[in-house]
């Protein structure tokens, strides 16, 4: 079960990767696989900009304190073409952010998905 | 009789126009909804080449993607691995290694050069005047937001260059076939992510070959006696984007944060974005 749950993680993440390649900058530079982090907070800003569009949001941590991250989605070209707008998300959004973690440790995600409280997905495949 | 045969002309020009907009109907329908991802992904499109009223072969019809490298030019070019690397004078090779993924200059919203692409589409728009075509432009939506400039006028490349990021550019049609012969290079692009290296030498002969509507074939081949042992190509295809797919707006340095927080001592070494 454990093998089927890594073979499993290990073929999402090869196939997140190449989907990543294709972005403006390979995350391997910027944002290390190997620290997978999932968040929940609340949207505190959008800029649907390129290279990336990012979204902000509070999350409060187990202490309390809550931090503002910094969340990295595609080019908003791209995200346009997958048939996203800036208005696909609005600020006082409850999501929830699964990506990876900045090298350098700072609050900043490169969002492999953005996911609203009733299950719906933003900013990854297709909204049509 | 006279009222008559234009009767008839009229009929057989309405149905010749409903001829060709039952297609393009057809055509509307089957990918209403979808949006240009999904419609990419389905593949390319069929059909003959269009062509501008004289024979010429019509590049503007449409934004294409692809036909060039990313990642890995031996890879996607149609070599196997280590071909072009094998060819890298020693101070070349040496330089390629120094090499990583952090230091490429379109991280600094540069341009891509010659002949990587990006996963945004780029669209050939031919100059003319009252003569005859003057220019081709190949528009860059991303990643920069950038034109080329060819000159298709029949001038011949000056005998002294200051070196530029998309060099000196002459083109003209070999039957189906653009082909672009550029010259007057820096020395400043990367070709993939690997970062092979070129000298402001470099001599490129692009060879844009439309095969049908949906596809055009690119060969490439380099001759930079400063960085590679010899000549070497290099192969891609280029798409057609789906109707309805047209550039956009893309400004890199309007929110370019590569680096600057997510990487321990970017700072220090590039400075804040440009």
């Amino acid at each position: 079960m454990r093998t089927m749950l890594a073979v499993l993680l290990a073929g999402c993440t090869l196939s997140w990767m190449a989907a990543a390649a294709d972005a403006h900058h390979a995350i391997g530079g910027e944002y290390d696989p190997n620290k997978p982090i999932t968040l929940k907070g609340t949207v505190t800003r959008i800029e649907w900009t390129n290279p990336h569009a990012r979204i902000y949001f509070d999350v409060a941590g187990p202490d309390g304190k809550v931090v503002n991250w910094n969340v990295e989605l595609a080019a908003r070209s791209a995200l346009a073409r997958q048939g996203w707008t800036a208005r696909s998300l609005t600020v006082g959004d409850t999501v929830t952010v699964e990506g990876v973690l900045a090298r350098s440790g700072v609050s900043m995600v490169n969002a492999r998905s953005v996911v609203l409280p009733d299950g719906k997905k933003v900013f990854s495949g297709e909204n049509q | 009789m006279a009222e008559g045969s234009t009767r008839v002309r009229k009929v057989v020009l309405v149905s010749a126009m409903a001829a060709l907009l039952v297609p393009l109907v057809v055509q509307h329908a089957s990918t209403q909804g979808q949006t240009i991802a999904a419609q990419r992904r389905a593949g390319p499109q069929t059909g003959p080449i269009p062509r501008l009223p004289d024979g010429t072969v019509d590049l503007g019809d449409g934004v294409w993607t692809g036909g060039g490298p990313i990642n890995d030019i031996e890879q996607e070019g149609g070599l196997k691995k280590g071909e072009i690397e094998a060819l890298l004078l020693p101070w070349a090779k040496q330089l390629m290694a120094t090499r990583d993924v952090t230091q490429e200059p379109h991280n600094r919203c540069l341009p891509m050069g010659i002949p990587r692409v990006t996963p945004f589409p780029y669209r050939f728009v031919q100059n003319y005047t009252h003569r005859r075509p003057t220019h081709m432009f190949i528009l860059q939506e991303g990643n920069i937001h950038s034109y080329r400039q060819i000159f298709m006028d029949g001038r011949k490349h000056p005998a002294d260059l200051d070196p530029t990021w998309y060099g000196h550019s002459i083109g003209w049609y070999e039957k189906d076939t653009l082909v672009i012969d550029t010259v007057g290079y820096n020395d400043q692009s990367w070709f993939d992510r690997r970062g092979f290296p070129h000298t402001e030498k470099m001599h490129t002969v692009e060879r844009w070959t439309r095969l049908d509507k949906g596809r055009m074939e690119h060969r490439f081949t380099l001759d930079d006696p400063g960085a590679y042992m010899r000549p070497w190509t290099v192969t891609f295809m280029a798409r057609l984007s789906p109707p309805g797919d047209d550039l956009m707006e893309y400004i890199c340095t309007e929110n370019n944060q590569y680096g600057v927080f997510s990487i321990p001592g970017w700072a220090e070494k590039f400075g804040k974005p440009q």
